[in-house]
């Protein structure tokens, strides 16, 4: 019997036995099952309250024409929203492609970043650690809008330190043909992507406790057998953390597909420059909440759950192939 | 002992609680909401509190609660609270555009100023007129209008020996060399160039001249949109009177001029500047920054805490909006409350509505910097207005912000359009462009916004 199969009869066989148990308790056991259930059930009527009924809400939602403003006559339409988001409207699959354009480039910078500094943060060569893991991590304390609001002026094309640092060093950063963080297409995912290195801090932590988690004596017997630090790292250090990077990895696609806030408070929302800011939670955003179409928000939300559904069964399907488990038996 | 003391002290707490509780009950709770014009500036919010506060202690039947929401956030907040349930009791100061944001959920006044008899003698009646809406009814009643003037900075014209703007409508503008010359868009380019200078203190008008290392511009619109800014060539709207969507020929020719003033001639703020230090970063208060010689606005700038004027040690004072083709148009911001269709408390609604028109008009219309709907109110608006913002002794010219009030933009720059806030929406993508680049075809910019507004308009049918 290979691995899968043996798995799912072994999860079959806890399952039946699981509700076995249930009906077959004893009333002592009853009370001490009883007893759980209440401590978990602030959860599970948050759920239920603040998930569940608004995510089916929302599906029903999907089938109306809603205006915010006007509730009382909203009208069932059936499929429309999802025929107008789908078929009819060119800004779902733009917001989508700009979403997807941004992960693609700040997804791989911002986890190697963090597992680099972790690296280094881990190495046995740096002086003063606690004051870098301190300096490191120190920014992720920063209000999130605060720090935002900090870049916006730190890149200004004009006033900016950055510009104006560059222009110091006899690169043509400022005035017309300068350097326009905000304002240019070609440079603003770069710009949007240095503000998330920015809170990168907690990323480093968790790589860096799982650095940590790794045994020394494998490091010991690689460098007895004569393999270099690229070497250790590559056959030793990545598979042994790669559950911590595929941990990582769903978060920030996750947070990726929710992209909203950092454009919303630059630009609040106009996609800004040339419709290259139009993520799509902030195009969800305005059809919901500014256009009032509550409905078809309903509808574009559905699509980015879907969405996200598909990555994230997607990335599970493909760690297999990539993820160790060091408890696990193949 | 120790007990009896103890439950003493109890039913004393529940006494006092039940009573309080009582007496809040017996009130009719009115929630005022404030965010979608003026009045959510942080100087300004002590004051309304204090509003608050002596309505509520001058009589016992009705609580208002006072709800101030950042204006960014305001319209998206409103809407929530609406479509939640929650939706206020009045809401404003709100001018034309907060108004058309909502449309169908305002309270058509008509049946409760017939049954109290409110007497809207004292108004002037094309002004009351103004807030009738087709199908809606009498959605407001006028509460203060706010004058449109050119700011100018006295201490930049001084330092550049340029002659002040002229001091009336009608007067002609007398330039740095003597010539006289009429007070138009052509003037106000030029004395704008001469008022423009670089790091190295050459002004615009010179060949040295730097623009990518401007520290003093000559003229901006701030604080507004697109249709704020184009509408110093002329009124108009994105819509004509058939539905359909259209650029006014007076706002291509100030898409333009304004395009020209930033790309090619410099003295007008592009989207390198607008949000530099030079010009107050991201507060986006040009003026107040000292380095801006003129900037068109209302009094409003100057009433509700926007403006710090003297803490920046900035010397202004007031001239004549230009003419554009012998036109003068001195565009106008009108504010009223609202009352919201789905009160549970329409009577004691207006009733705090009146007070804010009537009592408490002179102190609101002071505090938000709004010349006073009410004509019995007007005389001597200014002294008091001096005052209210420090310019005791600032000498400066009310006359000229009275005065242009008899060139108000007809259709208004706010008026309504088909899904106004896509609309909205849609021209602000256009102007940012245009702001940003440098390179931009402006016709086809402004015949593919006709283009996308019309479909806009097409799908809100």
């Amino acid at each position: 019997m290979d691995f899968m199969a043996e798995f799912e009869a072994t999860r079959s066989k806890s399952q039946q036995s699981a509700w076995r148990r249930l009906f077959q308790m004893k009333r002592g056991e009853w009370r001490e099952a009883r007893w759980g259930l209440i401590f978990i059930s602030p959860w599970l009527v948050g759920f239920l309250l603040f998930y569940l009924v608004p995510m089916i809400a929302s599906l029903w939602f999907s089938t109306l024409d809603f205006t915010l403003s006007n509730p009382e006559a909203a009208e069932f339409v059936g499929l429309a929203n999802w025929r107008r988001m789908l078929f009819e409207d060119p800004n779902t699959w733009v917001s989508l492609g700009v979403t997807f354009l941004f992960a693609a480039i700040s997804l791989p910078i911002g986890m190697i970043s963090a597992f680099m500094l972790a690296v280094l943060l881990n190495s046995e060569d740096l002086m003063g650690k606690n004051l870098f893991r301190t300096l490191f991590y120190a920014p992720t304390m920063v209000p999130l809008i605060a720090a935002i609001l900090i870049w916006s002026q730190v890149l200004n094309p004009q006033t900016g330190w950055v510009n104006r640092g560059l222009e110091a060093l006899g690169i043509n950063a400022t005035g017309v043909d300068g350097l326009r963080w905000f304002d240019d297409p070609s440079l603003v995912y770069i710009a949007y992507t240095f503000i998330g290195l920015w809170g990168i801090g907690n990323a480093i932590l968790i790589n860096l406790s799982a650095l940590q988690g790794v045994p020394t004596s494998l490091y010991e017997s690689a460098k007895v057998d004569g393999a270099s630090w690229l070497r250790r790292l590559w056959a030793i250090t990545l598979p042994m953390v790669s559950p911590v990077i595929f941990y990582n990895l769903i978060l920030s696609m996750v947070g990726l597909l929710q992209y909203f806030i950092v454009p919303w408070v630059l630009t609040n929302g106009d996609g800004s420059p040339q419709g290259t800011t139009r993520f799509y939670m902030v195009y969800f955003y305005k059809q919901a909440f500014t256009f009032q179409n509550m409905g078809y928000g309903a509808a574009l939300a559905w699509l980015m759950f879907i969405v996200g559904i598909v990555i994230t069964f997607f990335l599970f399907r493909t760690a297999r192939h990539w993820v160790y488990y060091s408890g696990e038996s193949k | 002992m120790h007990k009896k003391i103890t439950l003493t002290t109890v039913f004393a707490v529940l006494m006092a609680l039940s009573v309080s509780l009582v007496s809040a009950q017996d009130r009719v709770q009115i929630r005022w909401f404030v965010g979608l014009g003026a009045g959510t500036d942080g100087p300004i919010i002590a004051l309304e509190e204090a509003f608050v506060e002596d309505y509520n202690n001058s009589q016992d039947e009705i609580e208002l609660v006072l709800e101030v929401v950042d204006n960014t956030q305001a319209f998206d907040v409103l809407n929530t609270q609406i479509a939640a349930g929650n939706a206020p009791d009045i809401v404003g100061p709100m001018g034309i555009r907060g108004r058309a944001s909502f449309p169908g959920v305002w309270l058509d006044l008509d049946p409760l100023i017939e049954s109290t008899g409110y007497d809207l003698s004292d108004f002037d009646p094309e002004l009351v007129d103004f807030y009738r809406v087709e199908d809606e009814g009498q959605l407001g009643l006028p509460f203060a209008v706010f004058p449109y003037f050119m700011l100018y900075n006295e201490d930049l014209f001084d330092e550049a020996d340029a002659p002040y703007p002229p001091q009336s409508y009608g007067e002609p503008y007398v330039d740095w060399n003597g010539e006289e010359r009429p007070w138009n868009m052509e003037t106000l380019r030029d004395l704008a160039m001469y008022m423009t200078v670089d790091a190295n203190g050459f002004d615009a008008t010179m060949d040295e001249f730097n623009p990518d290392d401007i520290v003093q511009f000559g003229y901006g619109t701030g604080y507004t949109d697109m249709r704020g800014e184009l509408v110093l060539f002329g009124a108009g709207n994105f819509v004509d009177d058939d539905g359909n969507a259209q650029i006014p020929t007076v706002w291509e020719e100030a898409a333009d001029w304004i395009y020209a003033g930033m790309w090619e001639d410099y003295f007008y703020p592009n989207g390198i500047y607008r949000t530099s230090d030079i010009l107050g970063g991201d507060s986006g208060n040009w003026f107040d920054s000292g380095n801006l010689a003129m900037m068109p606005n209302h009094t409003w700038y100057l009433g509700w805490g926007t403006s710090n004027l003297d803490a920046n040690g900035v010397g202004w004072n007031i001239a004549p909006i230009p003419a554009y083709e012998d036109t003068i148009t001195a565009k106008l911001h009108a504010d009223t409350f609202g009352i919201m269709a789905s009160t549970d408390h329409p009577e004691e609604a207006f009733e705090v509505f009146s007070y804010m028109l009537d009592e408490g008009a002179l102190e609101l219309t002071q505090m938000y910097g709004g010349l006073p709907a009410r004509l019995s109110l007007r005389d001597g608006f200014f002294e008091t207005f001096e005052e209210t913002i420090g310019q005791e002794d600032g000498d400066i010219n009310w006359g000229v912000a009275e005065e242009g009030l008899s060139y108000p933009d007809i259709p208004n720059h706010e008026e309504g359009m088909p899904s106004f806030l896509e609309s909205s929406d849609r021209y602000a993508e256009t102007w940012d462009f245009i702001v940003q680049n440098p390179d931009v075809d402006v016709t086809a910019e402004l015949e593919e916004l006709r283009a996308d507004l019309q479909a806009i308009f097409d799908s809100a049918q």
